[in-house]
């Protein structure tokens, strides 16, 4: 087994059918395997959590500053989130895009940064406005799709540009988008080149 | 033309996205003949209450605000249950008006392109998606500041109105600006000025909200680290 340097990584399992065992099964053989190369992985599988839906109030921002409002689990998994190395946005595609189970709680992580605008350069030297970092890290994303019967290279391709853009909000790097199928090796040996 | 609006703002009736649609939807019913009518994801009908309002509907536009970096995933939610209606006959033409805190219109131009897949996914002609950003705030802003606007917001409803297009002039104008010139930090309204930074004038928008609710010594609160 190549060296690699050990990781606390949290997958979001954005799975919201339990009768999805291929998906369940190929997702729980990756965590085996990235433990015994000895990363430290925590799975929270949303379906089995309580997560509001994000109203949009701002309480996160001006009322309970770095916290939701609502008095859901959502304080886990931001604080499961902001102590990662890397956080795997793990979901079927459906319609074309991530579940909406997995799109709701990764609207949650907004209190994880702050509600004062700044200018950042991206790729190409130009500046865009984004919300400023509330914490002095935030973890690397990346993301495991289960192609569903309709999905193409190009909802894909979609799916990874909005997720590289979400990286930025959130402060990090966006590593990769592999489909999530076995053998999970590969995603593995990627997680391990990190 | 009957037009069906579905506000999918999760602030619902207090949102924004209901301001951009009055104007819109007002200058739509100009036209004689012309129908409109709304309804919510929240508070909202049952999804299936909603699947059949799509349904009947001629023309639709879904409307709502970019949530980090797309849809709010309560609309996800709505679109997922739109599934079975894949390829169905007489689906109803799509439009989108998605808007967002952030200035540049550019932020919005990634969803924008799954939006028009999901028009081709269910078999709805698709009319187009109009995209604003700079929408945080506008109930607070002085209504000089946004008259500019919503009166695009009313001309791009009555051109929509005798069309059934969206008029790619207005489109343009109203998505400005679409990403920051060299000289946009300088010479930025005074509203995005106030908002930029973390303290003392800047960011006033946010401050006097956080000081109303006395949490303004806690602003930068990091609680789930140690």
């Amino acid at each position: 087994m190549s060296e690699c340097i050990p990781m606390k990584i949290t997958i979001l399992d954005g799975n919201s059918r339990a009768e999805n065992s291929i998906y369940d099964d190929c997702l729980e053989e990756l965590t085996e395997s990235l433990i015994a190369s000895t990363h430290t992985v925590a799975t929270l599988q949303l379906r089995n959590m309580d997560i509001h839906y994000c109203t949009g109030c701002f309480g996160c921002w001006v009322k309970t500053p770095g916290e939701c409002a609502l008095n859901d689990d959502s304080s886990d998994l931001c604080r499961e989130y902001i102590n990662s190395d890397l956080v795997l946005f793990a979901s079927p595609v459906i319609m074309g895009f991530p579940s909406a189970l997995l799109k709701k709680a990764q609207e949650k992580l907004i209190c994880l940064i702050l509600p004062y605008f700044e200018l950042v350069k991206n790729e190409l030297h130009h500046y865009e406005v984004h919300h400023s970092s509330r914490y002095d890290r935030y973890p690397l994303i990346g993301l495991l799709l289960e192609k569903g019967n309709d999905t193409d290279s190009e909802d894909i391709k979609i799916i990874s540009d909005i997720y590289m853009r979400l990286a930025i909000n959130f402060k990090t790097s966006f590593i990769f988008t592999r489909i999530l199928e076995r053998p999970v090796e590969e995603i593995v040996h990627e997680i391990n080149s990190i | 033309m009957r037009l069906t609006v579905f506000n999918c703002s999760p602030r619902g009736k207090t949102s924004n996205t209901r301001i951009l649609l009055e104007h819109f939807s007002d200058g739509f019913t100009t036209t004689n003949g012309n129908s409109c009518e709304i309804a919510y994801l929240n508070p909202s009908k049952s999804d299936d209450e909603l699947v059949r309002i799509f349904q009947k509907a001629e023309h639709v536009l879904l409307a709502f605000p970019l949530y980090t970096d797309a849809m709010p995933g309560r609309v996800k939610a709505f679109i997922e249950s739109l599934e079975h209606l894949c390829g169905a006959p007489n689906n109803p033409k799509l439009a989108f008006l998605l808007q967002s805190g952030l200035p540049e219109a550019h932020h919005s131009r990634y969803l924008e392109r799954y939006l028009e897949k999901l028009a081709q996914r269910l078999g709805c002609v698709y009319t187009g998606t109009i995209v604003k950003g700079g929408i945080e705030g506008i109930q607070k802003k002085p209504s000089l500041m946004n008259r500019k606007t919503l009166q695009s917001f009313r001309e791009l409803g009555i051109n929509f109105g005798k069309t059934g297009m969206f008029d790619e002039r207005l489109m343009a104008r109203l998505a400005n600006p679409e990403k920051l010139s060299v000289l946009q930090p300088v010479l930025s309204s005074l509203w995005w000025f106030m908002v930029k930074e973390k303290s003392g004038l800047n960011g006033l928008y946010w401050n006097i909200q956080l000081k109303k609710n006395g949490s303004f010594e806690k602003r930068f609160a990091r609680p789930y680290t140690g």
